[in-house]
């Protein structure tokens, strides 16, 4: 992608960061679940394993590859399209006409709200795209800019 | 045709039959129970049923009524809830009219209408036997209130101040051939689902008739069954055959202006008008029994769901063609199709990376084949069929992919998806976006895939081209963000 494009804002890490604790507690939950179901139903042992086992790895495995998933997701904003780049072994590129968007949706869950973050998903008439996250002020600018290109006549 | 209007009082059968056809198990119910039931409830059980199957029928209808003024189609419905609907004529996407025989004496027709709202799969309107007059005047004020930007194409006769004009078509029109509709209904994959259904039948035969067969002529049993299967699938085939030859019976395709419109079938003719400026794509289809045949199916890809009984809900515009006369004869019809076969090796597979869509449907099959070949023996051996057939299924993926950019605004796409052979004619504008994909290990050979996603219905076909060569894909990709 040409050297216009643009990383998320750096702070998007550290939610990122968040959400693996928050899977993290999430396993530990289940996992206590289970081994209670062991000792008071007699459910099978080897599901608590899993369960710890998955608790333990899976949040590791997240929590490496979030410098990855920083650097090989982009963005860009010209006066005609929104492109999105992602992935590091599977790459994709993405590019959406301003013209095609039918709306913008800005959604930001209580982390992003935080950081003073927005989710901003991008809906043509056949798909719709995310970008997980965007500096508020980046957002609205968007928003804006595509609300000024739908005042002119569109025809779908 | 301003004032609120009822329709039909023959359109009150269409709803007492429809109301019978989803709560037909109600009776069942209460003949089951009737000796297990006092006589009071019989009683409230009589009167709920003559409610249900009579009274409501007959209110809804009573209470459905539909005007059509000069700027919009407004229909009133709804008993406890009253809906109130205006859909002005530019937000129209089809006008579908569909006339059983016994309502053709009485010039009577349902009628549905479309527009491209995200609502759900009905249509937005459905009026049951409505006069005929009804959808000329809607198509006619359609014509007039036509949006001049929307329709560059339009010839300059194309809004007429009278509304009567409307029942003459004046542009070029299309009557399938005898031969070709034949050919269409012989080859159609209809038979399929058909075979599975017969196939089911025979197998739920109680045993003990099946067995008393076998055991009377147990020397027989082997070409007993066989004859069987081939029994099976004549009717099926048979029937695949009928069922196309009404539905497409004397098909026909006209343009007036700038509305396509499509009539076929038998006993219910079945007409359908779309505005050429609100088609999203056109699709060319071939299974590999019409590929040997060189007969191509033409549809258009609208923004809404007319023709919800056509292959896959897609309009359907010339049922049966021959790949040399197709582009000639679609031409006339849609301006912005090119006129001749375009050549489509620009996007084509290159040579080398031919196994690798063999290789990623062998992967696909791979793990069903062996569990079955480990778990269900002797009969999993018969999924080693599956591997010749996956492998052929990339090779054949592989030898269809196409596409080429033809002008600045279109661009022609070719796939070869489960035997099938689909070609798409998109114009930019109607591309509403475009995704490459890759993989680390795709880049060193030059390879990339390529989606791109026209609206179809209330969602998306997405075009998939897969291991393009990555300088054409980029070339796409930049025309497209340029």
């Amino acid at each position: 992608m040409s050297p216009t494009s643009h990383h998320l804002p750096p702070r998007i890490k550290r939610i990122w960061g968040y959400s693996t604790l928050g899977s993290f507690l999430f396993g530990l939950v289940a996992t206590g679940l289970l081994y209670w179901a062991q000792i008071g139903w007699h459910w099978p042992g080897w599901l608590v394993v899993v369960s710890a086992v998955i608790t333990l790895v899976e949040p590791i495995v997240e929590a490496g590859l979030i410098p990855y998933r920083y650097r090989f997701t982009r963005y860009q904003i010209t006066p005609v399209a929104v492109e999105i780049q992602s992935g590091m072994v599977f790459k994709k590129r993405l590019a959406i006409p301003i013209a095609r968007v039918q709306d913008v949706t800005l959604k930001a869950g209580p982390l992003l709200q935080w950081q003073k973050l927005t989710q901003v998903t991008v809906a043509t008439a056949a798909t719709s795209h995310t970008i997980e996250g965007l500096e508020l002020a980046t957002a609205e600018q968007l928003r804006e800019h595509i609300m000024q290109l739908a005042q002119e006549a569109r025809h779908d | 045709m301003t004032n609120p209007r009822h329709s039909h009082v023959l359109g009150l059968i269409t709803h007492l039959a429809k109301q019978l056809q989803e709560y037909w198990f109600l009776f069942i119910l209460l003949v089951w129970q009737w000796g297990n039931l006092p006589p009071l409830w019989r009683g409230v059980a009589i009167a709920a049923l003559v409610f249900w199957f009579l009274v409501w029928p007959i209110t809804k209808w009573a209470t459905l009524t539909y005007a059509v003024t000069p700027d919009a189609v407004i229909i009133h419905s709804g008993i406890f809830v009253r809906h109130h609907l205006h859909i002005p004529y530019p937000r129209l996407q089809t006008v579908q009219r569909q006339q059983w025989f016994y309502l053709r004496p009485f010039h009577l027709e349902t009628l549905q209408l479309e527009t491209a709202s995200h609502e759900d799969s009905q249509p937005e309107v459905r009026l049951p036997a409505v006069p005929t007059s009804v959808a000329d005047t809607i198509n006619a004020y359609r014509r007039q209130t036509a949006e001049p930007t929307a329709t560059p194409h339009a010839p300059s006769a194309a809004a007429p101040d009278n509304p009567a004009a409307a029942t003459s078509p004046a542009g070029p029109s299309y009557r399938i051939t005898r031969r070709a509709l034949t050919q269409f209904a012989l080859t159609s994959t209809g038979v399929i689902p058909l075979v599975v259904v017969l196939l089911g039948i025979y197998g739920k035969l109680p045993k003990s008739w099946e067995n008393q067969a076998i055991d009377q002529v147990a020397h027989y049993a082997l070409p007993l069954l066989l004859g069987g299967v081939i029994i099976v699938l004549i009717i099926g085939w048979l029937g695949a055959y009928l069922w196309v030859l009404l539905r497409y019976y004397h098909f026909t395709l006209t343009r007036t202006g700038d509305q396509l419109e499509t009539v076929k079938g038998f006993f219910q003719r079945n007409t359908v008008t779309a505005p050429i400026a609100r088609i999203q794509a056109v699709r060319f289809k071939q299974n590999i029994l019409r590929q040997w045949l060189h007969l191509q199916t033409v549809q258009v890809l609208l923004a809404s769901k007319a023709a919800t009984d056509d292959d896959d809900h897609d309009l359907v515009l010339l049922p049966a063609i021959t790949q040399a006369q197709l582009y000639a004869t679609l031409h006339p019809f849609i301006p912005w199709v090119p006129a001749t076969a375009p050549d489509l090796t620009d996007l084509a597979v290159p040579r080398q990376a031919r196994w690798l869509l063999s290789r990623n449907a062998l992967l696909v099959v791979a793990l069903p084949v062996i569990l079955l070949c480990w778990l269900w023996q002797p009969w999993g051996w018969l999924s080693l069929f599956l591997v010749p057939l996956a492998y052929f299924q990339g090779q054949f993926a592989a030898r269809n992919t196409g596409g080429r950019r033809l002008s600045a605004d279109l661009i022609v796409l070719q796939t070869g998806h489960l035997w099938t052979r689909e070609t798409f004619v998109v114009r930019r504008r109607q591309i509403q976006s475009m995704e490459v994909n890759f993989s680390v290990w795709m880049r060193p050979k030059h390879l990339a895939h390529l989606t791109v996603n026209v609206r179809h219905g209330n969602s998306k076909q997405a075009i998939e081209l897969r291991y393009l060569p990555a300088e054409q894909v980029q070339a796409l990709y930049d025309w497209y963000t340029h």
